[in-house]
């Protein structure tokens, strides 16, 4: 401490004291505002596996793009190939509804072409393509979980 | 003695020992009684025994700040009386609106004036704020004050946005959806904070309990200390703002200059606007009865109008929340529109950057605007290039809100009004 004043000049024992009383301090508040916001971060979550079985392939006609209402996806077939488009607007997560070949956001106003690419609106990236397989029990098998380019299909 | 009889019955009651002990000052008669019945009353204290003249103008201050208090207190009230019945999950909540609609004596009322109270407290607090920056009341020593303003419209506005998600009703459902995915777009912390106000990845019980938790404790506690504090320091900074006397400048002594082997007296020490020294005792009034009656007249007016509204017009109740389809338009309650329309040209920009920069240049406006002129009158020549920013501002705020209220249709198109809306004929 090279303090100016000369009647002020600090004691090593006090500058120990200050700096080690600050330091505590410092560090309580610190911990304390960590515990608290860490403590509000959950472990474990309850929430519904992000890995669905979406029905027989036959189910869905040729050319036919299904909304499934409970997984708020679509699934697209054309001829033998399969794949699902999410239908959550990538602006701020409203559903998208079907309208013409493309969809439309309710909420905002974005606009999708069939491919889930931004047309127009405040979306700021495509509808996102998931990953679609096939169960052992012949079940399209979509994982949420799992984003895709909107080149890869399951051929059946 | 030919005083109503309520009064002579007050009088003797506050005679007799029990009264005296409870109240010390009976109806005062005297000056010294009304300086005495302000000081010693819990309530009435917290305001001086005699305030200035141009403090009870009513076309200066509105009283705009006192009904936003009143405001908060019927909430406070309502918000009491309704969490007696409310519970927050996402299977019962919703019912219980129904239940407070049609099956509770009073439960529609006070359900209705607890929506409407919000809405103008939102209202009343916003031009609270226009009156204070028109009449350059944010200014030395006022400017922490505007400060403490600023953060109570947030507050103001956190509290009716936590408060419309609790019905569980659509409304609530996709204004979750909606705000958590704004804070999403926050930088560097957006995607954890989103997680942290839903409690997980989606909208469900855990999100309602914490909006719950928000609403009914933190906001509200919040809310509290930071009014009593504002309240507090209109009466350290001098009372209400109003333009400068001959005499009303009185020198502030620095704390740190004062030498150390003296004691002093608070008055000594107090800020040199508050006490009555070099003042014109004529422009002073006593508080009892001019101030605290005009209040108490004014607290039954707010009342009053708040209940007429929850009579005669109920509380929105959307549908039930679906989970899978918001409604088609989804919008938010007025004083979120023109918010609405800024997100629906970019959620970054709209949502993040501009209210950001727009809460940043309003807290720091005093430390910005710092010239001490035009303090205390309406739209003051001197101020007219800051008038002219701030309500070009406020136009803003007001085209955007109107054009999200009144001119989007569905799939936030654009519409007139003044034509039928088209049918919305597409789904899946």
């Amino acid at each position: 401490m090279n303090d100016s004043a000369p009647d002020k000049v600090t004691s090593r024992r006090g500058f120990f004291q200050l700096a080690f009383g600050w330091l505590a301090a410092i560090f309580a508040a610190t911990a304390s505002a960590a515990g608290a916001v860490r403590f509000l971060v959950p472990n474990v979550l309850f929430e519904p596996d992000q890995r669905f079985k979406a029905g027989k392939p036959d189910d869905y006609l040729d050319g036919a793009v299904t909304f499934l209402d409970d997984e708020r996806v679509f699934i697209v077939r054309k001829g033998n190939t399969f794949r699902c488009l999410s239908a959550i607007c990538t602006h701020l997560g409203c559903t998208v509804n079907r309208a013409g070949q493309g969809f439309h956001c309710p909420c905002h106003g974005s606009v999708f072409d069939d491919q889930g690419v931004v047309k127009s609106g405040p979306a700021p990236r495509p509808l996102d393509w998931f990953s679609v397989s096939l169960s052992k029990d012949n079940r399209l098998l979509v994982d949420k979980g799992r984003r895709v380019t909107d080149d890869k299909y399951l051929v059946i | 003695m030919n005083a109503p009889a309520p009064k002579r019955l007050w009088q003797r009651f506050t005679r007799t020992r029990v009264g005296r002990s409870i109240f010390r000052v009976g109806l005062p008669e005297s000056n010294l009684e009304r300086s005495q019945a302000m000081v010693s009353s819990f309530l009435l204290h917290v305001q001086p025994a005699k305030v200035h003249r141009h403090a009870l103008r009513a076309s200066y201050s509105l009283g705009l700040g006192l009904i936003s208090l009143y405001l908060f207190c019927i909430l406070c009230g309502t918000g009491v009386l309704l969490m007696f019945y409310y519970v927050p999950s996402t299977d019962k909540a919703y019912d219980i609106m129904k239940d407070l609609q049609f099956v509770v004596s009073a439960g529609l009322v006070i359900r209705n004036m607890h929506r409407w109270a919000a809405h103008l407290m939102v209202l009343f607090v916003m031009l609270h704020m226009c009156r204070v920056f028109y009449t350059g009341a944010y200014k030395n020593p006022r400017e922490f004050n505007w400060v403490l303003g600023v953060g109570l419209l947030l507050v103001t506005l956190g509290l009716s946005f936590t408060g419309y998600l609790l019905p569980w009703d659509q409304l609530a459902f996709w204004a979750i959806t909606v705000g958590t995915s704004i804070a999403g777009y926050a930088p560097v912390v957006g995607e954890k904070l989103k997680y942290l106000m839903l409690g997980g990845h989606i909208v469900g019980q855990d999100s309602l309990t914490r909006f719950y938790a928000l609403h009914v404790i933190v906001l509200p506690a919040i809310a509290v200390l930071m009014i009593s504090v504002h309240l507090f320091r209109v009466r350290k900074d001098g009372g209400l703002s109003r333009p400068d006397e001959p005499g009303d400048v009185v020198e502030q002594i620095p704390l740190g200059q004062l030498p150390a082997n003296k004691s002093y007296g608070l008055m000594e020490l107090a800020r040199g606007t508050t006490p009555q020294v070099g003042k014109n005792p004529e422009d002073e009034v006593f508080s009892w009865p001019h101030l605290v009656f005009r209040e108490l007249l004014l607290f039954l007016l707010v009342t009053a109008v708040v209940l007429f509204l929850a009579i005669f017009w109920n509380a929105p109740l959307e549908e039930i929340a679906n989970a899978v389809h918001p409604p088609n338009p989804a919008k938010a309650p007025w004083y979120f529109l023109g918010l609405q329309e800024l997100v629906s040209y970019s959620a970054f920009w709209g949502g993040v950057v501009v209210p950001g920069l727009l809460v940043t240049a309003l807290a720091l406006l005093p430390y910005i605007d710092r010239k001490r002129h035009g303090v205390g009158r309406w739209f003051a020549r001197e101020r007219v290039v800051a008038n002219t920013i701030f309500s070009v501002c406020v136009a803003i705020a007001v085209i955007f809100t109107v054009i999200g209220s009144l001119f989007r249709g569905p799939n936030w198109s654009w519409v007139e009004p003044w034509k039928n809306p088209p049918a919305v004929t597409e789904g899946h």
